[in-house]
């Protein structure tokens, strides 16, 4: 077990250290480094060389790439991201408060997705190939497939302005305490929660089919087992073990991808906080959101990987 | 005859806009035949663009705030009204102490009061003024202040100014408690109806009543929240339509139309508003060194298509003139050339491109809501005359810095080929702001740019209304002429409101709407 764990942890480290390598590679090494993208292409042309070598120096890039991707690992083990190009604040202070209400807000949706999700596939494997699950399934396909800014932007139609029940709009500051954002959260968490009960309702429904038609299951049924016992004790563990993996990628993309949502509603997250970035030319800010994100993926993986070890012995000897 | 001290004050006295300044802020009653309701919340979103937010360090300090709140929690010397008429505000007069207009005194409001208590004097105004002077554009023409008593300041000007009132209406020049001036601001506490509760640059604001305003009964709300959706405008009237926001300021002018189907909702426009500037940099190696250039684009752009796609024609923007004086100006002269496509690749061919001139990017940010599809009107209609433009799209965070550039001294001065959007002022503000200082004008030098300045000056000390006018109509030839900028089309400020909210009278000036004497039924 023990083995089991810090391979997985060890592979987890490395991947991290990889990550850190690419981002790097991709946000300073590949042609356009933070100079150019600080700079306009016109700008570019007109500055003489002198002084086009000056701003390099005032931002490091003239030292050499080992060296400077040595400050960066140094800096992002410390969670220190440098400052911002434009206004020289911190990174790490700009981006703590969208990560904390982007997690806030993936929290919530898979609080409410998953339970609502095992129930969906539970329902849909029980009644396999019968008009339930026919209906089940079709529903999570179009569920799964409306993009997210439809379901939004219905949503607020329905709900916010012709049923004026929940806020069109969220108002609330970056730094609002957790429950100001989740009162005004109720559409942005539904928006995500169809797509999400969607995508792990048919996970969840194809793992139970096959736990329900497995051996184990059958030599139950023959024991004269209660059909719910059967079901809740024994299939659906079986079923959910193999789909942590997927779920926790899930909930990682949930952090780091619903910047349309975000934008829908108006949302401090860190979605929000890419875009911005990304329109600003902020070279540290990727850096630092693209590590958290790829970081955050990582770490549930890893989570749902011990998961699985504590929950099936028999992934322990792999 | 020549004119004597005494005479020529009293000639300004009686016949310049700038020195009939009524004092409509004295308590009255906001607007409407139902007597005002104290109290209650009042949400509002706004769309304009936050210039400053994402640079913000303190977002309390008025330098830092969102432009259009600054007068919600501070107050300034004078007010300019809906008509852009100058009126007093935390001064109670403002005359001129010398002939040549370059010396002003400025008596201040006994018993106003910050908002921790402390009274206002006439040192927190010489103090605050030490900032303004150093850092607002039409501010810079003063140089020093002089203390008289307590209630008393002089303005000792660089040159005179006969419209040196509204400079003191310009939403940056507020009264603070008195500081260094590093430090002036940072707290955030001002003489304004509202007292700033909470910040946060890129989303909120929230205000409350202050207590110990001085303009007696004032304001009738008790809370005041800005929401900053700015370049979000489809989730501003979300939030509007949600019964989230009682109003939603500068929204898109062609947007009007649908709301006006909308039930219990009243669009508010004003006279007019905002306009772009599009800088003509002029530093070595640009392009628009040449006026060919600039005179060929500026007879390219049709104009008329700007107002009819962008604005929705006449009622909702103005066909510009290349100044910075707005369409319903008094002193406004149109451009006396139409477009003219000939014309304008006849120059382009004498300036050496007879197949045309690709030009460098042009950079705008969102800072209205039209801002997009104002420039790509433009890039089709230039493109007619053999003229491409690319454009490309800025934050509004940052933009400020970024179009200014970093002044490199080995290409002069220099800033980025880019947009900046301007108000409506009187003519003695806008039209100074085409000064060679002044990057709006792109550095504009050489005899036009003299010419022009020796027009300014002359204006600026003539007392007959009638013959400023005659002087500021040369100024325009000039630049009719030489177009150191282009300034194609403006728009006119709209906003949307509930019929509950009263006494929200819309602003050619968007920031110098009065929030103090506006109550919800």
């Amino acid at each position: 077990m023990l083995i089991a764990v810090l391979r997985r942890v060890s592979l987890s480290v490395l991947t991290l250290f990889l990550l850190t390598v690419f981002v790097f590679v991709a946000t300073e090494i590949l042609p356009g480094d933070a100079l150019d993208v600080s700079l306009s292409a016109d700008e570019m042309a007109m500055m003489p060389p002198e002084r086009l070598a000056e701003r390099k120096r005032e931002l490091g890039l003239d030292r050499p790439a080992l060296e400077r991707y040595a400050g960066f690992l140094a800096g992002a083990v410390r969670l220190d991201f440098g400052r911002t190009l434009v206004s020289r604040a911190p990174v790490s202070d700009i981006v703590m408060y969208p990560l904390r209400n982007s997690l806030l807000l993936a929290a919530a949706v898979l609080a409410v997705a998953v339970p609502l999700a095992i129930a969906i596939g539970t329902a849909a494997a029980w009644w396999q190939g019968r008009s339930p699950d026919a209906a089940i399934s079709t529903a999570a396909i179009v569920g799964y497939s409306v993009p997210e800014f439809v379901i939004g932007t219905v949503l607020v139609m329905v709900f916010a302005v012709w049923w004026p029940l929940f806020p069109a709009t969220i108002t609330a500051n970056t730094r609002d305490p957790a429950w100001t954002l989740l009162a005004g959260g109720v559409l942005p968490v539904a928006t995500v929660l169809i797509g999400s009960v969607a995508y792990l309702a048919r996970i969840l429904r194809v793992g139970m089919i096959e736990a329900l038609a497995g051996d184990a299951v059958e030599r139950l049924r023959l024991t004269g087992i209660p059909e719910w016992r059967v079901v809740f004790l024994h299939a659906l563990p079986a079923a959910v073990i193999p789909s942590l993996t997927a779920m926790a990628l899930y909930a990682a993309a949930l952090v780091s991808g619903i910047v349309v949502v975000e934008l829908v509603f108006a949302y401090p997250g860190l979605g929000q906080e890419l875009v911005r970035a990304v329109t600003r030319r902020e070279v540290h800010l990727i850096q630092a959101i693209a590590l958290l994100s790829a970081a955050m993926v990582v770490m549930l993986n890893l989570a749902a990987d011990l998961a699985i070890l504590i929950l099936d012995p028999r992934t322990r000897a792999a | 005859m020549e004119p004597t001290r005494r005479s020529l004050i009293a000639r300004l006295s009686g016949g310049v806009a700038s020195l009939a300044m009524l004092d409509r802020l004295l308590p009255m009653e906001a607007g409407a035949q139902t007597p005002p309701k104290r109290g209650g919340t009042l949400v509002y979103a706004q769309c304009s663009g936050n210039r400053r937010g994402g640079d913000a360090t303190n977002t309390r300090h008025p330098y830092f705030m969102v432009d259009l709140i600054t007068r919600s929690a501070y107050n300034t010397l004078t007010w300019v009204d809906e008509g852009l008429a100058v009126v007093n505000e935390l001064a109670t007069s403002v005359k001129a102490a010398d002939a040549k207009l370059d010396v002003w005194e400025v008596s201040i409001r006994e018993g106003v009061r910050f908002h921790d208590g402390s009274e206002m004097t006439a040192r927190d105004v010489a103090a605050s003024f030490e900032l303004h002077r150093r850092r607002n554009f039409a501010s810079q023409q003063i140089d020093r202040t002089e203390v008289v008593d307590g209630r008393t300041v002089r303005f000792f000007l660089k040159g005179g100014n006969a419209e040196f009132p509204y400079v003191l209406a310009e939403y940056d020049n507020v009264v603070m408690p008195a500081a260094e001036p590093d430090r002036i601001g940072l707290a955030g506490i001002g003489t304004g109806p509202f007292r700033i509760v909470s910040a946060d640059p890129q989303r909120r604001m929230v205000f409350e009543r202050n207590e110990r305003y001085w303009r007696e009964g004032l304001p009738y709300l008790d809370r005041l929240e800005v929401v900053n959706r700015e370049g979000q405008m489809e989730s501003a009237i979300n939030g509007f339509r949600a019964r989230q926001f009682d109003a939603v300021l500068n929204i898109d002018p062609r947007l009007t139309r649908q709301l006006q189907a909308e039930p219990d909702t009243e669009l508010v426009p004003a006279s007019s508003g905002d306009q772009a500037v599009i800088l003509l940099p002029k530093h070595p190696g640009s392009p628009f060194t040449d006026q060919r250039i600039r005179q060929a684009l500026a007879l390219a752009i049709d104009r008329e298509a700007l107002v009819r796609i962008v604005y929705g024609g006449p009622r909702g923007g103005w066909v510009g003139n290349d100044s910075h004086l707005a369409g319903t100006d008094p002193m406004f002269v149109p451009r006396p050339v139409k477009r003219d496509l000939a014309r304008a690749r006849a120059l382009l061919a004498e300036a050496g491109h007879p197949n045309g001139i690709t030009l460098p990017t042009l950079y705008y940010a969102p800072q209205w809501p039209e801002m997009g599809r104002y420039f790509q009107v433009i890039q089709e209609s230039v493109r007619e005359a053999g003229i491409t433009l690319p454009i490309e799209e800025r934050p509004n965070d940052g933009y400020l810095a970024f179009r200014t550039g970093d002044r490199d001294v080995s290409k002069g001065k220099y800033h980025r080929f880019a947009y900046t959007a301007v108000g409506p002022r009187n003519p003695g503000i806008s039209l100074f702001r085409m000064r060679g200082e002044n990057n709006e004008s792109g550095y504009w030098s050489g005899p036009g740019q003299d010419r022009y300045m020796a027009l300014y000056a002359q204006a600026m000390v003539t007392a007959d209304p009638a013959q400023r006018k005659a002087i500021y109509a040369q100024m325009q030839a000039i630049v009719h002429e030489e177009v150191p900028a282009l300034l194609p089309a403006g728009r006119n400020n709209v906003l949307v409101k509930r019929p509950s909210v009263r006494g929200l009278n819309n602003h050619p000036q968007h920031w110098s709407i009065r929030w103090d004497e506006v109550w919800k039924a």
